[in-house]
């Protein structure tokens, strides 16, 4: 056998060997549960074991159609294009912002405020989700703030019917005005309410202004809740605002690190040719990025599809699952209640599916703009 | 800078007013930044009973009561050292498997280069949270759910995509005449590998160390459907168990959610140089 042939044999071994344990990794946690989930998706498979267990078999598309129909997957397919627009609107816009001031030195300290701007990537999904949840629930600091307008805000009137302090005297016509202050909370808090807050009022003497203040304060001041919240087209308010808060600091970075391999002699001429900033902007800054912003749009597409701990931690897909995303949605129909695996593997195909119209978009958009950033 | 610059708004960037309205804008967010987790830290210092009375003030009789608490309820002594495990040899193993597999891809002639990096091309677009349904039907078809080898195959597996690509495009940068003339002195590929492309590749090595630490230390979705097994658990899942019975018991609850935060945030004071850099490197489209 010749030299050459020996040294081919060894560089094929070499190779196989080194890239095999990636392969069969790869095409363990990607490849076969893609493959299994075709398989799955029109079949009748209903949970318990695999082999051996029930007899499942084909059962054709249905599955597909059923998704297709669900006025749930269309709500949670919208709410996924409510993060890629908050992302390609808010976060890649900002981000660009920040990183353009940091860029041209409009502030001091650069690392320090991309230092600060990046925390919030570096935090654990779930404590980020649980930590808005609080935020924004009832009992959280925003109820806090509210509670206390709310009541200050109520005082004003109240003092308005009962007149300035140091005394006030109990009439009908007050208590009617009271109630009328109160609205529903006065049928709420009594049965027979104008004579009843009568009585409790003579209980007071006139000097206790201001126990009556506080006391009529708590009986009827509204309280803040974020019910708002159960609107559909609401409720993703704050799950946006937190992705928001979240990610544009990781944009920030892709960006300024992208601003920093433009040559900045090229600005300084141009510069002293009489460039003004918006047209250093225009002709030098702008299309040297146009690469990464594609590519920050895509990533955008891509989060928007990964995104599930933060959702799953800050609402769990509710009130009545309308902020579900296509990640929840598909959970919940294999997890919740009565599991439907061929529906939440038809699930997961569909969203592979739209991985893959990202893949070719990238790949056109590749050919368009040229290299990789 | 000429006078008719002055009056545009172009012409207004860099000047005083520009500068301060940069720097109030900056401050702004890096407040909302912050403050939140601020707020979070202050109260978990404070009784569930004083938080409901008081949010936003500083705590009265500051307790550390919550973290004791929090730490025996969540079990974190039994989750740490598992985040550990699976944050260390993940990483590892992310980093061994992609080294490997792009000196082949970079540096060895192969007509099967070209569909298999590729396929792993794919991969990076190809978001895994989209399979875990079939992941967790796969494990236990293969009898792995809730052990640790799932959790490290799934995380490995996960990384490799953007691991492959940024070892391969690394090493080809490497010169091929070190592997040539290695080759010619009689060298073996492995030889070779592990005494020429690994010492070099250190940079590489270190941007996926710095990706993989934080995404695998944070990593909730998977996990979540690997392991069931309070032995098994990482530590998101235990803060996450503070989200449902223990819900109002805010002290508590705050302080779990530091002890979730604090280790990542350590890492990120003492490599934030790093993770920049890591992170504009690996936010990559495929």
């Amino acid at each position: 056998m010749s030299r050459m042939k020996r040294i081919d044999r060894e560089e094929g071994r070499a190779y196989a060997l080194m890239v095999l344990p990636a392969l069969v990794i790869y095409a363990l946690v990607m490849a076969f549960p893609i493959i299994l989930s075709v398989i799955l998706s029109v079949s009748n498979y209903s949970g318990g074991k695999m082999f051996g267990g029930e007899r499942w078999g084909f059962a054709g598309f249905s599955q597909y159609a059923r998704v297709l129909a669900d006025p749930f997957f269309w709500n949670a397919l919208r709410n996924n294009v409510y993060i890629v627009l908050v992302s390609v609107f808010g976060q890649l816009p900002l981000g660009f912002i920040f990183a353009y001031v940091i860029y041209r030195k409009l502030v001091k300290w650069p690392g320090f405020w991309q230092g600060v701007l990046y925390v919030p990537n570096i935090i654990s999904i779930i404590v980020v989700g649980l930590l808005w949840q609080t935020i924004f629930s009832p009992n959280g600091p925003i109820g806090e703030v509210m509670n206390g307008i709310y009541r200050n805000d109520f005082q004003l009137k109240l003092q308005l019917i009962l007149g300035p302090a140091g005394g006030f005297a109990v009439d009908d016509g007050m208590v009617a005005r009271l109630l009328e202050l109160a609205g529903s909370a006065g049928a709420d808090q009594f049965t027979d309410a104008p004579a009843e807050l009568k009585s409790l009022l003579l209980s007071y003497g006139p000097g206790q202004y201001g126990q009556v203040m506080d006391a009529l304060t708590n009986l009827f001041v509204q309280k803040w809740s974020p019910g708002f919240l159960n609107q559909p087209g609401v409720a993703m308010l704050p799950i946006l605002f937190v992705i928001l808060w979240m990610y544009t600091g990781m944009y920030l970075i892709l960006f300024l690190a992208n601003m920093q391999k433009i040559d900045s002699q090229v600005i300084e001429s141009a510069r002293i040719d009489g460039a003004h900033e918006g047209q250093v902007m225009r002709f030098i800054i702008l299309p040297s990025l146009s690469g990464t912003i594609v590519n920050a749009a895509i990533l955008a597409i891509a989060g928007s599809l990964s995104t599930f701990a933060l959702i799953f931690a800050m609402t769990g897909g509710g009130p009545g699952r309308i902020t579900e995303i296509l990640s929840i949605y598909m959970y919940n129909n294999a997890f919740l209640g009565r599991p439907n695996f061929p529906l939440a593997n038809a699930i997961a195909l569909i969203m592979v599916f739209i991985s893959f119209l990202l893949i070719l978009l990238t790949k056109a958009l590749e050919k368009r703009y040229g290299g990789k950033e | 800078m000429s006078e008719e610059h002055k009056t545009t708004f172009w012409g207004a960037v860099g000047g005083k007013a520009a500068k301060s309205l940069a720097y109030a804008v900056m401050a702004l967010f890096s407040v909302m930044t912050l403050y939140p987790i601020f707020w979070l830290a202050m109260n978990s210092f404070k009784t569930t009973r004083e938080f409901q009375v008081s949010q936003l003030g500083f705590p009265v009789a500051p307790t550390l009561a919550n973290y004791k608490g929090a730490w025996e309820f969540g079990e974190f002594a039994k989750l740490f050292p598992n985040s550990l495990i699976y944050t260390a040899l993940s990483t590892l193993g992310i980093i061994f498997f992609s080294l490997l597999a792009g000196f082949a891809f970079a540096k060895i002639r192969s007509k099967a280069t070209a569909p298999l990096y590729g396929s792993f091309i794919i991969g990076i677009l190809l978001t895994i949270q989209t399979l875990m349904i079939p992941l967790f039907l796969e494990v236990n078809i293969l009898g792995i759910y809730n052990t640790r080898l799932a959790v490290l195959l799934v995380y490995i597996g996960a990384g490799l995509p953007t691991g492959i690509y940024l070892a391969t495009e690394f090493i080809k940068g490497i010169p091929s005449a070190l592997v040539e003339s290695a080759r010619i002195d009689g060298a073996g590929y492995w030889r070779i590998f592990l005494a020429i492309i690994t010492p070099m590749a250190v940079p590489v090595a270190t941007t996926l160390a710095i990706l993989n630490i934080t995404g695998i230390w944070n990593e909730f979705a998977l996990i979540n459907i690997l392991v069931s097994r309070t032995e098994l658990k990482s530590l998101p899942l235990g803060i996450f168990k503070f989200s449902g019975s223990l819900s109002t018991d805010y002290g508590k609850q705050f302080a779990a959610l530091v002890i979730g935060m604090v280790p990542m945030l350590a890492f990120y004071v003492v490599f934030r140089k790093q993770i920049t850099k890591g992170v504009a490197a690996g936010a990559i489209k495929g």
